[in-house]
């Protein structure tokens, strides 16, 4: 943008030279409706007065205003430029009004790209002016476009490079034809290619579509129509990902999970299960996380950990991968625990203590006769040992 | 603007030939009577006002940001002077025309119109992991970028104003924005918004805060609240806000009111303030949530769609760039557009 009118300035300088010297020469006091001589020819505002009469004539009205603007702020005394500029305000106020009525006759025939032109041509001329502003603001949302019939091979981000020379704008034709995730094109159906405000078409049948070009919605309102069938032939899928956004609560508990820090990866997806029970993702990820805790408490002998996570994982499925094997797996270990631990009793001449241990065991496992032997036999002896006591 | 280029160091000269020409050319045609004492050049006052405009002339050294704490009260309106003439130094004795209100609320000019980029950041690390998680040197290349190319970091609640056609931007107006509302920002982005003098908006979700390893909790939002940052809300849960399939009107409206009126009241009982601006979680939206939006009180909301934002845009479907930890400084720059040119006359 910068730089961009010098060209035009240097121009504009020189015939201001020129001009400023053919005004000095020939304003005299006397002139009609001039102000206080001295007043009237300070070079300073002369020279804005001379650019405000070039860009009226250039049809540039606005600038032209604050340039008369700029003249009376030096002469405030000048009752000439104060008479042009409140013309110029009439010739900007009758303009203003065309449009915004220009704009209305099209909004009324259904044309509202032809309408927002003529609204913000209003703005153009009077950047503060609200009727155009909330005209364009809640009544045309519609923005222009071109269609695009997908070929086989195409992809969003290519079609994005093609046409706005910016792969990552593949989400703003994601967004407008409201596309499923990570979307394949079908050949032959048609996608709708917006324009971007600030990022020109690059590609040359896309350069500025004809007012003629129908219109679509600004985006979020679902097309019937526009999204590819699933029948149609897909091109060969590419994995373009437009929904790169995700629940940090649920990527975090999933980043605990990787590294097998089970119990931060159960205590926070519960977090994001509270604000969202039920949630599938959520669901999935615990399950993953509550067999992952039962598996390690399993390797590291900590069996009735192991129940109470298999457990957990068992009401929210109870045929989760090879849970029912797991759990029977862990309680045989716990009972050969508590077993072992029985003879390690008996063997120290704790009775009573062996005898504690294999009674879980019966208690786990009613039918286990080994430990209701070995309970005999150590009941025998220890009643043998009281009576020797007595004695 | 190209326009306001007039007071080129080419302009000045021209203009000094101009003087320097009338004097002698002029000098005998517009003389005073014979009598007359012979004049004495009035000196030029230091600045000519109005209501408007204030025409001045530099003093070596000056710069937009000078002239604006010398005439606008303040350096912060440096911006005003910078667009207005489209210079960012001037020559000792140049003539300055310094805007005292606002000339371009709208934005829109017969050239085109401003947009407004809106950068949405997510995590960041000291080395990028995944798409959102941002390394720690990009982010402070990033912003160095903005600096060096002249782009003004503006609030998100300046953003809303002018929205409203209630505040004119700067030409190069940039808004930084933060979702979910990680640690991260604290260790890595504060310090770099610090130093450059930016500043941004945290949109978070109340679930999250004090929930994760990596979140911020209450206290760190009401201090970084403190220290300028700007808090807003992302939903209770950051669950898709659309209506889903198969769910009642009466089940839905239960679901917005907790995604949409919890936030209120915890920002309200934690920051003492409630919140008016919402990023859609995911950045998705669709019509029928929009009266829910407003309802709740929320007078803007931004989705994820990469684009500016015009002064007209609807105030409830704003759009935001998310930066992405694999884009180059390329890519980056792509998305600073500020600018749409269209011929509006």
């Amino acid at each position: 943008m910068r730089g961009a009118g010098r060209g035009w300035l240097a121009a504009a300088a020189l015939s201001l030279a020129l001009g400023g010297c053919a005004a000095l020469t020939s304003s005299t006091p006397s002139e009609p409706g001039a102000g206080p001589a001295p007043l009237a020819r300070d070079p300073l505002a002369e020279r804005h007065r001379q650019q405000a009469e070039a860009l009226e004539r250039d049809g540039q009205l606005r600038r032209a205003a604050e340039e008369w603007k700029i003249a009376l702020a030096i002469t405030p005394g000048d009752a000439r430029a104060r008479e042009a500029l409140r013309a110029l305000q009439a010739r900007i106020d009758q303009a203003v009004a065309e449009r915004l009525d220009e704009g209305r006759k099209a909004l009324a025939r259904g044309v509202q790209v032809e309408a927002r032109r003529k609204f913000l041509a209003a703005l153009a001329l009077d950047p503060s002016n609200r009727a155009a502003f909330d005209a364009l603001q809640s009544d045309t949302r519609e923005v222009e476009f071109i269609t695009h019939t997908v070929r086989a091979g195409d992809t969003l981000t290519a079609l994005a490079q093609r046409y706005y020379g910016d792969r990552s704008r593949g989400e703003v034709i994601w967004e407008t034809n409201q596309l499923p995730p990570n979307p394949r094109l079908a050949a032959g159906t048609t996608l709708k290619i917006p324009e971007i405000p600030g990022v020109p078409f690059v590609h040359p049948e896309a350069r500025r579509p004809a007012p003629a070009v129908a219109a679509i919605p600004t985006p979020d309102v679902p097309r019937p129509g526009t999204t590819p069938g699933p029948a149609a032939p897909a091109a060969p899928p590419t994995k373009e990902e437009f929904t790169a956004e995700v629940n940090p609560l649920l990527a975090e508990a999933r980043e605990a999970l990787e590294r097998s820090d089970y119990p931060d990866a159960i205590a926070t997806v519960d977090k994001f299960l509270a604000g969202k029970p039920g949630d599938r993702e959520g669901l999935t990820l615990k399950k993953q996380a509550l067999y992952g805790q039962a598996k390690s408490q399993m390797d590291a002998r900590q069996y009735p950990e192991s129940i109470r996570s298999l457990n957990q994982l068992a009401r929210l499925q109870p045929d989760y991968e090879d849970v029912p094997a797991l759990l029977r797996q862990a309680r045989t270990r716990i009972i050969e625990q508590h077993y072992t631990q029985g003879v390690r009793y008996y063997r120290e001449e704790k009775l009573k203590e062996a005898i504690a241990e294999w009674r879980v065991v019966l208690e786990m496992d009613p039918g286990n006769t080994n430990a209701r032997r070995n309970i005999d036999q150590a009941e025998k002896l220890l009643r043998g040992l009281e009576q020797r006591m007595k004695k | 603007m190209a326009r306001r280029v007039r007071g080129s160091a080419v302009l000045v000269s021209v203009a000094a030939l101009w003087l320097a020409a009338c004097a002698t050319a002029t000098g005998p045609a517009r003389g005073p009577a014979p009598t007359a004492a012979p004049a004495k050049p009035t000196p030029r006052p230091a600045a000519y006002q109005s209501e408007d405009f204030i025409v001045t002339f530099a003093r070596p050294g000056d710069t937009p940001e000078t002239l604006a704490e010398r005439f606008l009260g303040g350096a912060d309106k440096g911006w005003m002077i910078e667009d207005y003439t489209g210079l960012r130094a001037f020559a000792p004795g140049q003539e300055v025309v310094i805007p005292r209100r606002p000339w371009n609320p709208a934005g829109v000019t017969p050239g085109g119109y401003q947009i407004v980029p809106i950068l949405t950041y997510h995590n960041l690390g000291e080395q990028a992991k995944g798409r959102l998680v941002l390394a720690a040197a990009t982010f402070r290349e990033q912003m160095r970028y903005l600096k060096a190319n002249g782009y003004r970091v503006v609030s998100l609640a300046d953003f809303v104003e002018f929205i409203r056609l209630d505040r004119q931007l700067p030409q190069r107006a940039v808004v930084l924005t933060f979702d979910d509302g990680y640690r991260a920002f604290k260790d890595h982005a504060y310090p770099v918004l610090k130093e450059l003098g930016f500043t941004a908006t945290l949109f978070i979700y109340t679930d999250w805060v004090g929930a994760g390893r990596g979140a911020l909790s209450w206290a760190d939002l009401r201090e970084l609240s403190a220290a300028g940052m700007d808090i807003q809300a992302h939903s209770k849960t950051h669950a898709d806000l659309r209506r889903a399939q198969g769910e009642t009107e009466a089940q839905y409206a239960r679901r917005m009111q907790a995604e949409l009126e919890q936030p209120q009241e915890l920002f309200n009982r934690n920051l003492g303030h409630r919140t008016q601006v919402l990023a859609y979680p995911y950045g998705r939206w669709e019509e029928g949530l929009l009266p829910k939006v407003k309802e709740h009180g929320y007078i803007a909301a931004f989705s994820v769609r990469r684009q500016g934002n015009a002064s007209f845009v609807r105030p409830l479907a704003g759009h935001r760039s998310q930066i992405y930890s694999e884009m180059t400084l390329d890519d980056f720059a792509k998305n600073l557009n500020v600018f749409q040119e269209e011929n509006l006359r």
